[in-house]
């Protein structure tokens, strides 16, 4: 069974991109474009293996979910969380909160060989 | 009473001699008649008392005194009117001719009487002119030989030289006065002269000052900044009226105030408040910097005004110009939202096409011919090149706009340097050069820094020598000097920088040969953006040139060592 990933990012292309890499390497991928429907998702679905989290979202802000959700919810606790913003003094600022910050302009390969790393390989 | 006598006596004319014996001749005459007055009471009262014995006596002596009054009158009347001189001569004739008959010619050639004919020969000098005593004392000798010779008598010899010394006498003696006179108008005559010119040139002084100072006003009032000027007290001395519009006070609440109270407004944000005090209490304060006031932006620039005076300069207070910035600052502040804006929504959409292009390259989509790859290959450098460009202008943006700020954090030096090889490792090999790196022994493994920036820092260093080298390396050194610095020296082997360039390289938009632009890419606004970082890190950053030799850009910055060790520091 594939592990399930979460991909929160407003930008069609980047969502495009970034679930490409992941799926690339075995992942299942679910994508939400919106903070009000991913507020949704986070509290009534399962908790994925990891949430790709963008900072800047139409409705509620991937921090507020960060902040309201995902580190509230207990059954958050396993799961990888990755914040992707444009802006270097914000991830700066969450480096305490989440598993890693990646800074925009997000590569496909750079996303593709950090997610390889934290899949588990003992499929 | 005093003009009463004065319009009876005064005759205005302009020759002042003229008019001091015509008013003498006045007073004598007006003598005359209060003598003749009580001469006829004396009459009178001789009838009364002696009776009808001396009235033929009387008559005569009657007769007389009314011929001496209507005498005078006219003689009042010409002198008034007509001319002093004949007025004098005939009252002079009229008297001598008096005093002849007032006695026996026995007494009046010799006797009681002779001392009468001494009063005309005394006034002559006085009222008609010095010499004319002589005139009068020939008449009177004159006189006395005829009433002597009338009697049988010889002419009184004594009498006539006692006249004509009298007369010596009296001409020396009015001569003198005259003199004297005359003197003293000419000396007052000069002190009037003195006195016009003193006044005159003062008045032409005053008015100087005058047309001086409302010039210098009128220049005030019409220049467009507000202008004020301070004692050294910080008290308001004057300010112009483009003052009063830009702080929308009347000048009496500018004026005559200390600004002290001023600047306790509340139209002035606190950040300004602070700035101003600093003014005021440091001369070293920077020449011209921004405040705010309600909703504009005011520049505002001091000067201490010296005044040279006894052969040193001294301190009279302070000029302060206040120019409106408002449209600038309002400009300047939108272009850096509109260049941080267009840079965010140009770095979106990049991204897309980087990543689009990386997984051309991947070949996530199936296999890729060779030219396929290059050319996917190409599309990504050409986006990162964009990228970079896109986020220099944003720092510059940001760093005009005063909002770019360093954030200290514990940084690893060598960390910085592996980041540095991951980014600039392929640029520098695509382009056929080497990019070595090493660190000081005596470098603290971590430091206080921001590390972003010093990031920032080194790859725009590195970026920079390799893109002005074509062959050989770019070395990169962190060092610790003695003293409570560390640096980072960056060295290339490249084109290195004519010497008249150097001090320009770290001008904003500025590269060393406008065809560099097309040949190497870029606005020129790596060095500048490192130079402003480095500022704000209250670092240094020189350059060492020689041309075909290389170049050698060498930072020091302040070195401040964590207190807890850098646990807290993640990647």
């Amino acid at each position: 069974m594939s592990e399930l990933a979460l991909i929160i990012e407003d930008d069609e292309d980047l969502a495009s991109i970034f679930a490409e890499a992941l799926r690339g390497i075995g992942f299942d991928v679910e994508l939400l474009e919106d903070g009000k429907v991913a507020q949704e998702r986070l509290k009534n679905g399962v908790p994925p293996f990891l949430i790709l989290l963008d900072m800047h979202l139409p409705h509620i802000s991937g921090a507020d979910l960060l902040t309201n959700i995902i580190k509230k919810d207990e059954k958050f606790k396993k799961t990888t969380v990755i914040i992707t913003t444009a802006d270097a003094r914000m991830g700066e600022a969450y480096t305490e909160q989440v598993d890693f910050v990646m800074i925009k302009p997000i590569s496909f390969i750079q996303l593709r060989d950090l997610t390889s790393r934290l899949k588990p390989r003992n499929e | 009473m005093k003009t009463f006598f004065d319009a009876l006596l005064i005759v205005p004319v302009s020759d002042p001699d003229d008019s001091r014996r015509r008013r003498l001749l006045n007073i004598l005459l007006l003598g005359t008649i209060v003598a003749t007055l009580l001469g006829l009471l004396a009459v009178i009262i001789d009838t009364v008392t002696r009776g009808a014995a001396t009235a033929v006596e009387s008559q005569s002596t009657l007769f007389g005194i009314v011929l001496a009054t209507i005498g005078i009158l006219v003689i009042y009347q010409i002198n008034r009117r007509y001319s002093g001189r004949w007025a004098a001569f005939l009252f002079l004739l009229l008297l001598t001719g008096v005093f002849s008959v007032t006695d026996s010619p026995e007494q009046l050639t010799g006797g009681r009487s002779l001392f009468l004919f001494t009063i005309p020969i005394a006034m002559s000098s006085l009222i008609l002119a010095p010499g004319a005593s002589f005139l009068v004392a020939a008449l009177s000798s004159l006189v006395i030989a005829i009433l002597a010779l009338s009697i049988g008598q010889v002419a009184n010899l004594f009498a006539i030289i006692g006249f004509f010394m009298l007369a010596l006498v009296s001409w020396l003696s009015a001569r003198s006065m005259e003199q004297a006179l005359h003197e003293l108008r000419v000396i007052n005559a000069n002190l009037d002269q003195v006195v016009i010119e003193r006044t005159q040139a003062l008045a032409q002084s005053l008015e100087r000052e005058r047309i001086e100072a409302g010039r210098s006003q009128a220049i005030l009032n019409s220049i467009a900044d507000g202008v004020v000027v301070f004692d050294t007290e910080w008290n308001a001395i004057m300010a112009n009226p483009a003052l009063r519009g830009m702080l929308d006070l009347p000048l009496d609440q500018i004026v005559n105030k200390n600004f002290r109270e001023l600047i306790e407004h509340p139209y002035l944000s606190a950040r300004s408040r602070n700035l101003l005090n600093a003014m005021m209490e440091h001369d070293t304060q920077p020449p011209s910097f921004r405040i705010e006031w309600d909703k504009k932006t005011l520049s505002i620039s001091a000067a201490q005004v010296y005044d040279y005076s006894k052969d040193r300069y001294t301190n009279i207070g302070t000029v302060t110009v206040f120019r409106d910035f408002t449209r600038e600052a309002e400009v300047e502040k939108l272009k850096s939202t509109f260049v941080a804006i267009v840079s965010h929504e140009l770095r979106t959409p990049l991204n897309a096409i980087l990543g689009y292009a990386e997984m051309f390259k991947e070949a996530v989509y199936g296999p890729m011919n060779d030219k396929q790859s290059n050319m996917a290959e190409r599309i990504m450098k050409n986006t990162q090149r964009l990228l970079r460009l896109i986020n220099d202008l944003l720092d510059q943006a940001q760093m005009e706009a005063g909002k770019l700020t360093i954030q200290m954090s514990p940084v690893r030096p060598a960390e910085l340097l592996e980041n540095l090889h991951g980014v600039m490792d392929k640029i520098a090999y695509d382009k056929g050069l080497k990019l070595t790196s090493e660190i000081e022994d005596n470098l603290p493994e971590v430091l206080n820094g921001d590390g972003a920036r010093l990031q920032q820092i080194l790859v725009n260093l590195v970026n920079n020598g390799v893109k002005f080298t074509d062959k050989g390396t770019v070395h990169v050194r962190l060092f610790c000097p003695p003293g409570s610095r560390w640096g980072i020296e960056v060295s290339d082997t490249g084109s290195g920088i004519p010497e008249a360039e150097i001090p320009h390289i770290f001008d904003t938009f500025r590269q060393v040969d406008a065809a560099a632009t097309r040949v190497h890419g870029g606005f020129g606004l790596g060095l500048s953006i490192v130079r402003q970082l480095v500022n704000l890190m209250n670092g240094e950053i020189n350059v060492q040139s020689k041309l075909d030799m290389g170049s050698i850009f060498t930072i020091t910055l302040p070195l401040v060592i964590p207190q807890e060790s850098g646990e807290t520091w993640r990647t």
